[in-house]
């Protein structure tokens, strides 16, 4: 993709469900485009309840919310915090004391083509939910990332929110595993990503392992994109990379390989003493 | 779809993971057809009533939604008595 040139992206991240990690993906997956030195512009559109600047670090930078935005008490380029760890990171604060029905789709798009000659991807935290919330977030997005977990609940909740983008005209969705442990998939005990895709029917574009350094980042405001030895983090950039067309192999999580059966098999004779 | 309904059965049936997918494929489709239990039900229940009009019904028939894919299909089986 060239950076100069290319039209700009906007991707929606959601889920239906919440606590699945659509914020986490956001922060991460912006800040790895943004240190690609693409101009990223991250909008968080969980209004009344916002987490973005937290996760990011940038919570004591924020000046301006979206909705003084819409509003007309400031300018675009006002509330828009810019990262100094990432210069090309930019953040769109929700605001806090709001509620989700205050803004429309009309004026998240109209605030979209405002930002589209400025940045080479815009990525919108959705709320959880599929209320007014959720018809805001996907207004304006080319693109959408459903994010789920393995485990039946969000699971459920995905189909429906892929059903809802289907009917809403997206052409583009792809899936996001996020948290899964590949030890208990293998155990029988969770999900694979092989079931999760056989249900959902879509693309896959990321699987990010159980990482006990998300929370550790988290605590401190730090992308753990930047923690080399996670791998969440290599996860996270790998779904980066593949945003931007490049073709990145999967990690094998995979549970029915020949020798995985083959340890069952052992395992379960050896139990059957 | 011989394949799929093999891979069901094949499959570790005791284990979490997959009663999650066969719950999953159930709640899944019903989801989609926007379909509750209770009109799966009497579904089944009319179904049943126009075959015992024209043959002897033997044993318990079954109805159910499979699913492949983003795709679903009735699936009928009900156990005719012959002479
Ligand atoms: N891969 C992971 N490993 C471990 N913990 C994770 C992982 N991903 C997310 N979490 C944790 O899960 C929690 C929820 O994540 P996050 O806030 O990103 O979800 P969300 O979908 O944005 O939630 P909400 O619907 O409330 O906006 C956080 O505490 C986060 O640290
Ligand atoms: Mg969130």
């Amino acid at each position: 993709m060239d950076k100069k040139n290319s039209e700009c992206h906007v991707i929606v991240v959601t889920s239906g469900k919440g606590g699945v990690g659509k914020t986490t993906t956001v922060a991460n997956v912006s800040t790895s485009l943004a240190k690609m030195g693409y101009r990223v512009a991250v909008m968080d559109l969980d209004i009344g309840l916002k987490k973005l600047d937290l996760i990011l670090g940038l919570e004591n930078r924020v000046i301006y919310d979206i909705v003084q935005v819409i509003e007309g008490e400031c300018t675009l380029k006002q509330a828009l915090v810019r990262d100094k760890r990432f210069p090309e990171l930019h953040m769109l604060p929700a605001a806090q004391t709001r509620n989700k029905d205050e803004i429309t789709p009309e004026q998240v798009k109209d605030l979209c083509s405002q930002m589209r000659p400025d940045f080479d991807f815009v990525l919108i935290d959705c709320p959880a939910g599929i209320e007014q919330g959720f018809r805001n977030a996907i207004a304006a997005a080319d693109q959408a990332l459903v994010v789920t977990n393995p485990e039946v609940s969000a699971v459920r909740d995905a189909d429906r929110i892929i059903g809802m983008l289907e009917s809403a005209g997206f052409q583009d969705i792809k899936l996001i595993v996020n948290r899964i442990r590949p030890d208990m998939v293998r155990h029988g005990d969770m999900l694979s990503i092989e079931d999760l895709i056989e249900h959902l029917c879509i693309d896959l574009l990321g699987v990010v392992p159980e990482d006990r350094n998300v929370v550790v980042s988290t605590n401190r405001g730090e992308p753990i994109i930047l923690n080399d030895r996670s791998s969440a983090a290599l996860a996270f950039n790998n779904i980066a990379r593949r945003i931007i067309g490049e073709e990145v192999e999967f990690p094998t999580f995979q549970d029915d390989s020949f020798w995985d059966r083959l340890r069952g098999l052992g395992r379960n004779l050896f139990s059957g003493r | 779809m011989l394949d799929f309904i093999k891979k069901i059965y094949t499959r570790d049936e005791s284990s979490s993971r997959n009663q999650a997918n066969n719950r999953l494929r159930v709640v899944l489709s019903h989801d989609r057809l926007n379909l509750t239990p209770e009109t799966l039900n009497s579904l089944k229940e009319d179904i049943i009533v126009v075959i015992a009009n024209h043959l002897d019904i033997d044993g318990s028939p079954e109805v159910r939604l499979i699913t492949e894919g983003r795709n679903t299909a009735l699936d009928i089986s009900i156990p005719v008595k012959g002479r």
